[in-house]
């Protein structure tokens, strides 16, 4: 069984006005979905990724980077 | 005598009707005659000579709440056509309120609307804790009609107190909540809000977060007995889980016989599907006798930033990511040092001036520290006049002015004209989601439905005159079953705007500051809106608005 992968994530304009953080996750299924998250998750998902840019999610897995958020 | 006659006017009855020369009659608040000539005296003639005459518009997501207490007229709505607005979506309304538990709800409201706390406690006497009570201190000073909903969160907070926040609720917590909401109903309520989004001052779920289903259930159950709506903010940002919202609001729309809606929905060429796939679930559920109806906005969404928080603007360029996450006064030190600009500036030149060219387009927002000189100012305009690149002139106008300079990046999402049009077209999609009244500090919530006239009729042609006329008039008061509202037919409330339907538009955002305490907030003026009429009486003209306080509690039809 694999895990689930960020395939890219890109900054889009959030409901609020903010720049927000857009993930997309191809998961254990194969299936690939979307999550939009908030500029601090966002951040803090790039902190546990450690990623210092967008760029740099991509290709890791999802999984490990949601419990060290959840962690933290 | 007729109270109000208008002469001359192309008609657009809000059903869909090819429009046609008619004059208008309006009696004791009423439309009392309709025909190619009426030649009977009036009070007030208004000549409308190359305007439509349209039933007033209706906004069904507003968080006017707090506003309608010290502005009947929900300024500047109004101006913009709108006669009749829905306060309390999101689970959040006044009422029913204890005065003990008026500090939670007010910070949820400074939370989720950014309403200064000088609202609350200058701008009107806080005199009610029942819904009967807040009808009757807002009724007296309405421009507008209001069509209150009631939040799932101070009702489950009135039952339970802080436990609203932290558990389930007992079969007897249940029973007394559908009490509490058939109370409301009776009083003006016109349906339930609730919430799997928003959180609190404190960064809490708010307390409909907390239900389990069998007390949406039971809450549904009670709007049946009136067949009455249920406004739900779903988890919008993934799509897969608002369609299980769908499927969850399309069971209880059955089950009860309700109608329910939920906002927002956005399209973006990130995630091309996501409309597309709500839709279609939609409009399977609608197939098997449901009523789900989905709200989309029409203004395109902007991205603002300053520099005085992290913001993910940045978040391709490590180097300003750093610089920006530092404490305050080392990040102003930073900015203010030659060598650290000389790093950032490199970095936004190192993609051949793609992001160099990208800032030139931000631009310089009202408000904050912002000087009135360089508002609406483009940083390409600020930095070609400085004689610097882009990036710099960012960094310097907002070293400048203590970092407190908001700029804005116009249309970064839901901006697709060729995209949206459809979508707001279609015959299941509810045209709303304004979100009037609230993100105060944020952007501007006024003017969509001028936008809906300027982008979507006239530049774009996705709707016909008449068709977006009756989206945001007949459609949400047959959606919402508003009582005599959203027609131009004799014996419907005299709610009435008269536009150029060749200019008709939202103007440019800027700053204004009315709110309570001098607070300020983004507005935008109404562009070609002759009049508005609420319950037969001239509530604005192009001279201002009038004394005329005949705005309503609207009746359930």
């Amino acid at each position: 069984m694999t895990e689930a992968v960020v395939v890219g994530a890109e900054v889009v304009a959030g409901h609020d006005g903010a720049a927000e953080l857009l993930v997309t996750v191809r998961h254990e299924n194969g299936v690939t979905g979307h999550t939009i998250l908030p500029a601090d998750v966002g951040f803090a998902v790039m902190r546990a990724a450690g990623a210092d840019n967008l760029n740099d999610l991509a290709g890791l897995a999802w999984g490990p980077i949601i419990r060290r958020v959840t962690d933290v | 005598m007729f109270d109000i006659l208008i002469k001359g006017g192309s008609v657009v009855d809000g059903e869909g009707g090819t429009p046609y020369r008619a004059d208008v009659a309006l009696k004791d608040g009423r439309i009392a005659q309709i025909a190619p000539s009426i030649t009977g005296e009036a009070r007030r003639v208004v000549d409308a000579n190359g305007a439509v005459v349209a039933p007033g518009f209706i906004d069904p997501h507003t968080h006017f709440d707090v506003q309608l207490l010290w502005d009947g007229a929900a300024r500047p709505a109004l101006e913009h056509g709108i006669t009749t607005v829905v306060p309390g979506n999101c689970s959040l309304s006044l009422a029913p309120l204890k005065a003990a538990d008026r500090p939670a709800v007010v910070g949820m409201f400074q939370q989720i609307e950014e309403m200064p706390p000088e609202a609350f406690t200058q701008a009107f006497e806080w005199t009610w804790e029942d819904f009967a009570g807040y009808r009757d201190a807002l009724t007296p000073k309405l421009s507008v009609n209001v069509a209150p909903l009631v939040g799932h969160s101070v009702i489950r907070l009135w039952v339970m107190g802080a436990a609203s926040q932290e558990r389930a609720a007992t079969v007897d917590e249940i029973r007394a909540m559908q009490d509490l909401l058939r109370e409301c109903l009776a009083d003006g309520a016109i349906g339930l809000s609730t919430s799997y989004v928003d959180v609190d001052a404190k960064g809490r779920p708010v307390p409909s977060r907390f239900a389990e289903f069998d007390e949406l259930d039971a809450l549904c159950a009670v709007l049946g007995e009136g067949g009455r709506m249920l406004q739900v903010v779903p988890e919008f940002y993934d799509t897969d889980i608002t369609i299980a919202r769908v499927d969850q609001l399309a069971g209880l729309s059955v089950a009860h016989g309700i109608p329910t809606t939920f906002s927002p929905l956005f399209d973006s060429r990130l995630t091309p599907h996501n409309v597309d796939r709500v839709m279609a679930r939609v409009e399977a559920q609608f197939a098997r006798g449901a009523r789900v109806w989905p709200q989309m906005q029409t203004r395109p969404i902007d991205i603002s930033f300053s520099l005085r928080r992290p913001s993910l603007f940045f978040a391709r360029l490590p180097t300003w990511v750093r610089t920006l996450r530092l404490p305050m006064a080392e990040r102003l030190a930073a900015l203010q040092d030659p060598a650290t600009v000389e790093k950032l500036v490199a970095a936004a030149s190192a993609d051949g001036g793609a992001t160099l060219r990208m800032m030139a387009d931000l631009r310089v927002r009202g408000g904050g520290e912002a000087p009135a000189h360089l508002v609406g100012l483009t940083l390409g305009e600020i930095a070609a006049e400085r004689g610097q690149d882009t990036a710099t002139a960012l960094i310097s106008v907002s070293v400048e002015h203590d970092l407190d300079v908001a700029f804005v990046a116009a249309s970064r999402g839901h901006d697709d004209t060729d995209r949206i049009g459809p979508m707001l077209a279609h015959p299941l999609m509810h045209i709303g989601a304004s979100d009037g009244g609230a993100h105060l500090n944020s952007f501007a919530t006024y003017g969509d439905t001028g936008y809906l006239f300027s982008e979507f009729v006239r530049n774009s042609g996705a709707m016909t005159l008449q068709s977006a006329v009756k989206k945001i008039t007949a459609d949400t008061a047959d959606i919402w079953g508003l009582k005599d509202r959203g027609r131009l037919k004799p014996g419907m409330a005299g709610d009435v705007v008269v536009f150029d339907p060749m200019t008709i538009a939202r103007g440019d955002e800027r700053p204004a500051f009315d709110m309570p305490g001098d607070g300020m907030r983004y507005v935008r003026d109404a562009i070609g809106i002759r009049a508005v009429m609420v319950n037969g009486e001239m509530a604005w003209t192009s001279a201002g608005y009038t004394d005329a306080h005949a705005g309503r509690i609207c009746e359930a039809a």
